[in-house]
């Protein structure tokens, strides 16, 4: 039989169709019960994979009854305090069957544990579990601040687990290396790949540095290791960077680690499309971006993601409603089920012009990836602030493109007139909220859980860590014991915290330029002038991030541009209490105090800061950014915060107009 | 200009700083900081004379060093045992910072190195932009410095030095240590170039590992009995080997620090401030007047300063 280019055939020749890769939605909220009802709907809808969220407190290792965690139970994921919760969570869910992704890091051995000791609870076989931990420690370390450990601890307790996993769950995924947070905090396509795989390699060299496997296994930890991936809006661009990913990963495998079989070289990778560029203007046409996005990761075959996670319109709003997610589950379904995507062999093999650019991708991102190695590898180059300062810069760039219509972005720097959207239109405000209440059923869970408990064995089991992890013992092992002996979440991090210290890592803000010169920055700066005619001292601002919420961009593009500006500025990093920020600015005697959370708890955190204020008897002006509600608006000014930037505001300068009226307008000459 | 304090509010600020009141104490640090204070000193410093408040007692310690020696995670260690360990003394510090050369703003990151307890009144810490002044000072620091003795037993003055100039920060200080990381040889260099003969006391910082702290010790200790001729009195300044990571010679440090006394004669301290204004202010041609004057006997350093304006200034009219 003569067989046809455009015809896929399978292993016997047959003409076939490749298997859609896996449907997931990133969900989970408010507590345990209800993100089991969120899950088990999902599934019914034709979800083929689970995506968990957990709340902020849960990734860095806090318990919910912690007073930090307060503000943030179940706000952006399920909060997971015991193995209770777990039970509560996968109810009517069989796991055995799933192929479960947990975005989790810092804590994520603590998770596997808990999913670990559930099957076992369960009576399940615990070697057919599927599924991925995220724990890509490094990108929190740049991107998403939910790290806990220093370096080097976080690299063992990843060898640890692969080395747990290797033998009792083979077909689970011990880490996950995530550069999707890279490019939200700005990387560009060639700091991906380059950051992304230079951690691979540093994962890789510290399971070798273990020397506790064969070659033999050593390759099948290799085989073991998945990537998450972003896929922005230049979509060409974006399937070149997947091609060029596979081929530098076989050549990394093939040629540094002597990884023979073939299977386990594969670029093995799941995605989920670009937030960053979804925007809160006219948010419908968000819908459009993400699924051109998602066409870059599923048109060619030799570039296909094997699990898919699209956001929701709505998201640069807020969370995204159950109805939300059901549409973008829907994308997925009509581009896998109605359409001819999945009959096709390859498509772009041979195009001159892929393989060109795919062709210059490598070359630069080998480049970088030298120059990391020159530095001593993906961890030294997180230590000594290398990486960070790349991405706020990128970041910086891309942000000053924007404010000077050389990026066009419909909608926000072009074509603003528009329609208001009839999908905002609910009572609901088109979005959704958790219900301030729903935390007290998983404070109740804990509580009951800490009564009922044997407080012997959690006693015991702890100390069993503790000595473990001073003694270098593979973690897992105590890990699970303590998951059964019902230890929180905040009990194991603890134990470790004693033992390892946390970490602060660089800022990356420090000898930042912002490449902006126009108009506005003139006009800021001589008001900033005035300011300092006037008063003998330059405007000063704290910029704080208080909370779990580690997504830093926004405050260090305020810092950056507000020292661009020539104003005198402290930024201290993220995870600060709100008495920590306000006793910066009060020792300070700041003009202003710039506050920046995504995390959905500025109401709280606003009345938190206020009551601190108010211990110093200070009387300093309080701004806010972040992903802040419309409906909110009115309850923080009634606290007393001055100004709510949003994302709507991404003109850096106009902000620094705003803010710098503000520290006038206090200054009695000025008036 | 700006709104100065009344007589009434200006002593409440002193009596609530000086019951550690952080707010009260940063609003008088931030009109020491501007440039057209005389006015105010003169009545703030005579205000804390007549309240009994003069930090003769208090000791000053300058920390400098190039960037990256680990200068703010050093100051945090210490600061963390001396609060667990000298319960009935106070502390502060001031971090500067460079400012930028371009908008003339600046970054004050050191805060991220430190992480302070809440609510404590026994430690103060404030940065300050460098304002582009060479030696890493800000030309305000010593003013506030002064301010804080009154209120502190000890103050830390953490500044970035690049070459020469890091050792400005000693003609303030009672103890000024040179912070370097091991086996900067390029430091070693620069000692010889004459800035060993300028800190009381070195620290090796980042001796994470043993063997390498070691060696650097030695190389450090080589060099400095090779310069030993052009020491004053030719001892050989103690030298420090502490590592943030593992804990490692913090409160050997702290202990040495504590140890330590103010500079019998703070006058010679305020001749040397009082040239720099003048250097400042009106050149060379200013400091060849002021040294026809002689010493400067004790008297406060405002009175000076207005001394040598009016003096100046009936020259060059």
């Amino acid at each position: 039989m003569e067989k046809k280019d455009h015809i896929l055939y399978d292993k016997t020749g047959n003409p076939s169709k490749e298997p859609a890769w896996i449907f997931r939605t990133y969900a989970g909220h408010t507590n345990a019960k209800e993100s089991n009802e969120l899950f088990r709907k999902n599934l019914a809808k034709g979800q083929t994979g689970l995506s968990i969220a957990f709340d902020l407190p849960t990734q860095c290792g806090y318990s919910s009854d912690h007073p930090i965690a307060k503000p943030e139970i179940g706000k952006v994921g399920v909060p997971i305090n015991t193995l209770e919760d777990f039970r509560i969570l996968f109810d009517q869910i069989p796991i055995e069957e799933m192929n479960t992704s947990m975005t989790i890091n810092g804590t994520s051995m603590w998770l596997l544990s808990l999913y670990v000791a559930l099957a076992e609870e369960r009576g399940e076989d615990v070697s057919k579990l599927q599924g991925t931990t995220q724990n890509d420690i490094i990108k929190e370390y740049l991107a998403r601040g939910t790290y806990i450990f220093p370096p080097e601890h976080s690299i063992r307790i990843i060898v640890d687990m692969y080395e747990y996993c290797l033998k009792r769950i083979p077909k689970w995924n011990p880490s996950n290396i995530c550069s999707y947070h890279l490019q939200e905090a700005g990387a560009t396509p060639v700091q991906e790949l380059a950051f992304a795989l230079a951690t691979g390699m540093a994962i890789l060299d510290a399971v070798k540095e273990r020397n506790c496997f064969t070659h033999e296994e050593f390759e099948q930890c290799v085989g073991r290791i998945s990537f998450f991936v972003n896929a922005g809006i230049r979509f060409i661009e974006e399937m070149c960077k997947m091609r060029a990913f596979s081929d530098m990963w076989e050549e990394i495998t093939k040629g540094i680690y002597q990884v023979k079989n073939e299977k386990y070289r594969r670029f093995r990778y799941g995605v989920q499309v670009n937030s960053l560029g979804l925007t809160e203007e006219q948010p419908e046409n968000n819908a459009w971006r993400i699924l051109i996005e998602a066409l870059g990761v599923t048109l060619s075959r030799d570039a296909r993601c094997r699990a898919l996670q699209l956001p929701a319109w709505n998201e640069a709003l807020s969370l995204p409603r159950p109805w939300d997610q059901q549409w973008s589950l829907r994308l997925q379904q009509v581009l896998a089920y109605e359409t001819d995507l999945l009959e096709y062999p390859d498509l772009f093999e041979g195009s001159r012009v892929v393989e060109s650019k795919v062709k210059d991708l490598i070359e630069n991102a080998n480049k970088e990836i030298q120059k990391i190695k020159e530095m001593g590898g993906a961890i030294k180059a997180i230590e000594n602030g290398y990486m960070k300062a790349q991405l706020v810069k990128s970041q910086a760039e891309r942000l000053a493109k924007i404010n000077n219509d050389e990026l066009i972005i419909v909608g926000k720097n072009k074509w603003k007139e528009g329609i208001p959207s009839p999908l905002t239109n609910d009572p609901d405000g088109g979005i959704f909220k958790v219900d301030p209440k729903s935390a007290e059923q998983t404070l109740k869970v804990l509580s009951d859980v800490k009564t009922r408990r044997d407080a012997k064995k959690v006693a015991e089991t702890l100390a069993r860590l503790e000595d473990d992890a001073r003694n270098g013992k593979n973690l897992m092992f105590a890990s699970v014991e303590c998951a059964k002996a019902l230890v929180t979440t905040g009990e194991w991090a603890d134990t470790l915290r004693k033992v390892f210290g946390e970490y602060r890592p660089s800022t990356g803000v420090e000898g930042q330029k912002l490449n902006l010169e126009s108009d506005k920055v003139a006009n800021v700066r001589s008001k900033v002038e005035k300011f300092q005619k006037a008063t003998g001292a330059r405007p000063k601002i704290v910029v704080g991030k208080p909370g779990l919420d580690g997504h830093s961009n926004g405050a260090e593009m305020i810092a950056v541009s507000a020292k661009h500006a020539g104003f005198d500025v402290i930024y201290s990093g993220i995870r600060l209490t709100p008495e920590e920020i306000v006793q910066s600015a009060v020792e300070e005697n700041a003009n202003v105090i710039g506050v920046s959370i995504l995390s959905g708890s500025h109401v709280e955190l606003a009345e938190q800061i206020f009551s601190e204020l108010k211990h110093y008897k200070a009387d300093i002006p309080v701004v806010f950014g972040g992903i802040i509600p419309q409906p909110d608006f009115e309850k923080l000014h009634s606290i007393g915060v001055k100004a709510i930037f949003t994302p709507k505001d991404y003109d850096l300068m106009d902000v620094m107009d705003r803010i710098i009226d503000i520290v006038s307008e206090k200054t009695p000459v000025l008036r | 200009m700006t709104v100065r304090f009344a007589e009434k509010e200006l002593k409440e600020l002193i009596q609530e700083a000086s019951q550690g009141e952080k707010y009260p104490l940063a609003k008088l640090i931030s009109e020491l900081e501007k440039p057209d204070s005389f006015e105010f000193r003169k009545v703030l410093f005579k205000e804390l004379e007549n309240s009994g408040f003069n930090g003769d007692r208090s000791v000053t310690i300058g920390f400098t060093g190039t960037p990256g020696a680990g200068k703010s995670s050093l100051l945090g260690e210490i600061s963390t045992n001396f609060l667990q360990t000298v319960p009935d003394k106070k502390m502060a510090v001031v971090a500067i910072d460079p400012s930028s050369h371009i908008s003339g703003g600046s970054l004050l990151g050191d805060r991220t190195r430190l992480s302070l307890p809440v609510r404590e009144k026994r430690i103060f810490f404030r940065s300050q932009p460098s304002q582009l002044e060479l030696g890493g000072l800000n030309p305000y620091t010593y003013h506030v410095i002064r301010l804080l003795r009154c209120f502190f037993d000890f103050i830390f003055v953490e500044t970035v030095g690049i070459g020469q100039n890091e050792i400005e920060v000693s003609k303030l200080a009672d103890l000024s240590f040179l912070v370097m990381v091991p086996l900067g040889g390029d430091q070693i260099q620069f000692m010889k170039s004459g800035i060993m003969e300028v800190p009381d006391a070195f620290i090796l910082n980042k001796c994470d590992e043993e063997s390498l702290a070691r060696a650097s010790f030695h190389t450090l200790s080589t060099t400095l009995e090779f310069l030993r001729d052009i020491v004053p009195g030719g001892s050989i300044p103690p030298i420090f080997l502490t590592s943030v990571k593992t804990k490692k010679g913090i409160q050997e440090l702290l202990d040495f620090v504590l140890k330590s006394k103010p500079h019998p004669k703070r006058s010679s301290e305020t001749k040397v401030q009082i040239e720099k204004w003048i250097k400042t202010e009106y050149g060379n041609f200013g400091l060849s007047f002021s040294e026809k004057l002689g010493n400067i006997p004790q008297k406060n350093y405002e009175d000076w300063e207005s001394f040598f304006q009016s003096e100046i200034r009936k020259r060059l009219l």
